[in-house]
């Protein structure tokens, strides 16, 4: 019955996902027919339509769902493992480190030398949160223990990555920074998919094993041991699903906020609030999410390069607004 | 019933639990057959929940746990847990919530079958929430959450039924049902050990009675052999009228011993 339901939910998103990829690939600034672009998708003539569309839209529309897919997905997971709505991937501290690695290949300058550079600085500033989480959080510590070593590690990358800004050599390096944080699809090629899917794919497994997991915890933390479920891996498998999806994510296109957190919320009723049905989702509702995002960001201003980061917080804000308004009305 | 030779739900011996220093279960061993309600009686930070939880391996222990010698998966089918604080995380369904218990007996992946189902319907019919399948579960009441809670515990289906005062907060009647719900399954051969402040209710329901104090156990017997003058005195520090009717055992607090 309940199964019956969440499978339409699945293929409601998934079709959702599928229409908004393609318009996704016929948006940009090139305007060929729609026709065209499709046949040049397919066909590799080698023609200019073909190679936009093949090395500059198709991997930009995949990216957006890879990123979506696993910001979603990981937000939808922490939420479930505190038990908390306000819970997001950022909080592990792992992102604003992937950040920090990547900001300093940009303020050293070694990010022009090699495209894949600064994804991979972003990889190692992220594996580093990790140690220093498990180091911080310990490997029974709560989940209190786990937030609060999270905050700290989002704080320190945080500072650490102004003072790089502050030391920055020249105005262009300082901007290149400051945009890059933005968040951006723009001018990724399939080389950046290539880094990035491993670890996001390693991260999707991993997250989605603990989905049964995640359910007991309603009950709380001794229920959910006495139901047979080992919390200390649990954590540190979703742990390292979370940094994966989300150290990949902001290595290859930068801070990306709000889907984790909005997504779940969302769906949330859609599933009856079951943790382990909003997984996935919460996946496929991140990538329509950050699809769309990208679709606004090209079509509002075209000539203006407007960032990612800064579209998905101006329609995740308000969405969020609108949410804590409703449960407002629901709690009185 | 229960033949003498058949291992026992639960054996415990010299369990001891420590916060930092301090002992708050001191020593304490306990056997509990199949086919007995025992209850776990003694003032506040006398040690019930500490012992419990120490059973189950949620707390690090000394001494020996039949319980947790045995795999988390497969004490997961020998005993089920009702933890005193009542967390429902999410608003899910009651029969969501309940469908909880059954996890240990469904294989990696593997969704609900008929037999999971229909433990379930039992839980919920016995802790007379039959109706409230589809009721998200953190909209009920407080003593509603306490039975779908109990339910879910029950739809586990363990030979052995741990509870941390499953009784407190519900009203006279759910009291008395949940209780007799918990005699009826251990008739049919289960156990169930559960800590109780309401004295005659541990007087009228249990089989037997043990009383925790400061960590140690202070008595372990038949209700009356427990409910002595000298042991409401020097425990919980009480006078009571304890008398046997044609009911069984009626317990009465009465006064504070000054």
């Amino acid at each position: 019955m309940t199964g019956i339901s969440q499978m339409r939910l699945l293929g409601g998103l998934s079709v959702l996902v599928l229409l908004l990829c393609t318009a996704s690939l016929l948006i940009g600034p090139a305007g060929f027919s729609i026709s065209d672009s499709l046949t040049a998708l397919f066909t590799g003539t080698g023609d200019a339509v073909s190679l936009v569309m093949q090395e500059i839209r198709l991997p930009r529309a995949l990216l957006a769902i890879m990123v979506g897919f696993s910001l979603g997905l990981s937000g939808a997971a922490l939420q479930g493992y505190l038990r908390n709505p306000l819970a997001e991937p950022g909080l592990i501290g792992v992102s604003s480190s992937a950040a920090l690695g990547a900001v300093i290949t940009l303020q050293t300058g070694i990010a022009a030398q090699m495209m894949i550079v600064l994804p991979f600085f972003g990889l190692v500033g992220a594996a580093i949160a990790v140690v220093l989480l498990l180091l911080l959080a310990g490997p029974r510590g709560g989940s209190l223990t786990l937030i609060l070593a999270g905050i700290a590690i989002s704080a320190l990358a945080g500072a650490l990555t102004s003072l790089v800004l502050n030391l920055s050599p020249n105005p262009f390096a300082t901007s290149e920074i400051v945009f890059w944080m933005l968040g951006s699809l723009a001018d990724r090629s399939f080389s950046h998919i290539w880094i990035a899917l491993p670890f996001m794919a390693l991260g999707w497994v991993l997250i989605l094993s603990t989905a049964r997991g995640l359910d007991t915890l309603i009950l709380g933390e001794d229920a959910a041991a006495s139901l047979g479920i080992n919390l200390g891996v649990l954590r540190w498998v979703l742990v390292a699903g979370v940094a994966a999806c989300t150290g990949a994510a902001t290595s290859v296109v930068g801070a990306i906020g709000f889907v984790g957190l909005v997504v779940p919320h969302i769906l949330r009723p859609f599933v009856g609030a079951q943790p382990s049905r909003l997984l996935p989702a919460s996946a496929l509702g991140g990538a329509a999410l950050v699809l769309a995002a990208d679709i606004a960001a090209r079509l509002i201003l075209p000539d203006r390069d407007l960032k990612l980061g800064v579209v998905m917080a101006i329609i995740g804000a308000p969405i969020f607004l609108h949410l804590i308004y409703r449960t407002r009305r629901a709690e009185l | 019933m229960t033949t003498p030779s058949s291992p026992p739900c639960l054996s415990l011996l010299d369990l001891s639990v420590y916060r930092g220093e301090c002992p708050v279960v001191d020593h304490v061993s306990i056997t509990i057959q199949a086919g007995e309600l025992v209850g776990l009686i003694g003032p506040n930070g006398a040690g019930k929940t500490s012992l419990m939880r120490g059973a189950l391996g949620l707390l690090p222990h000394q001494g020996h746990s039949s319980l947790t010698a045995l795999r988390a998966d497969l004490r997961a089918k020998a005993v089920a847990w009702l933890p005193q604080n009542r967390e429902i995380a999410w608003p899910v369904s009651v029969e969501t919530l309940v469908m909880l218990g059954r996890v240990p007996h469904l294989a990696a992946g593997q969704m609900p079958q008929q037999n999971d189902r229909t433990a379930v319907a039992h839980a919920l019919a016995a802790m007379d929430l039959t109706g409230f399948e589809k009721r998200p579960a953190t909209a009920l009441s407080g003593g509603e959450q306490a039975r779908v809670l109990m339910a879910r515990a029950l739809a586990q289906d363990c030979p052995l039924i741990m509870a941390d005062e499953p009784v407190a907060g519900l009203d006279p009647r759910h009291q008395i049902a949940t209780l007799a719900y918990l005699r009826d399954l251990t008739r049919q051969g289960k156990a169930a050990l559960v800590s109780l402040h309401d004295l005659g209710l541990a007087a009228r329901f249990c089989d037997r009675l043990i009383l925790m104090d400061h960590g140690q156990k202070r008595a372990d017997g038949a209700p009356k052999n427990v409910l002595t003058e000298a042991h409401l005195r020097q425990v919980f520090g009480i006078t009571a009228h304890v008398t046997t009717s044609d009911q069984g055992l009626i317990f009465q607090a009465l006064e504070v011993v000054r």
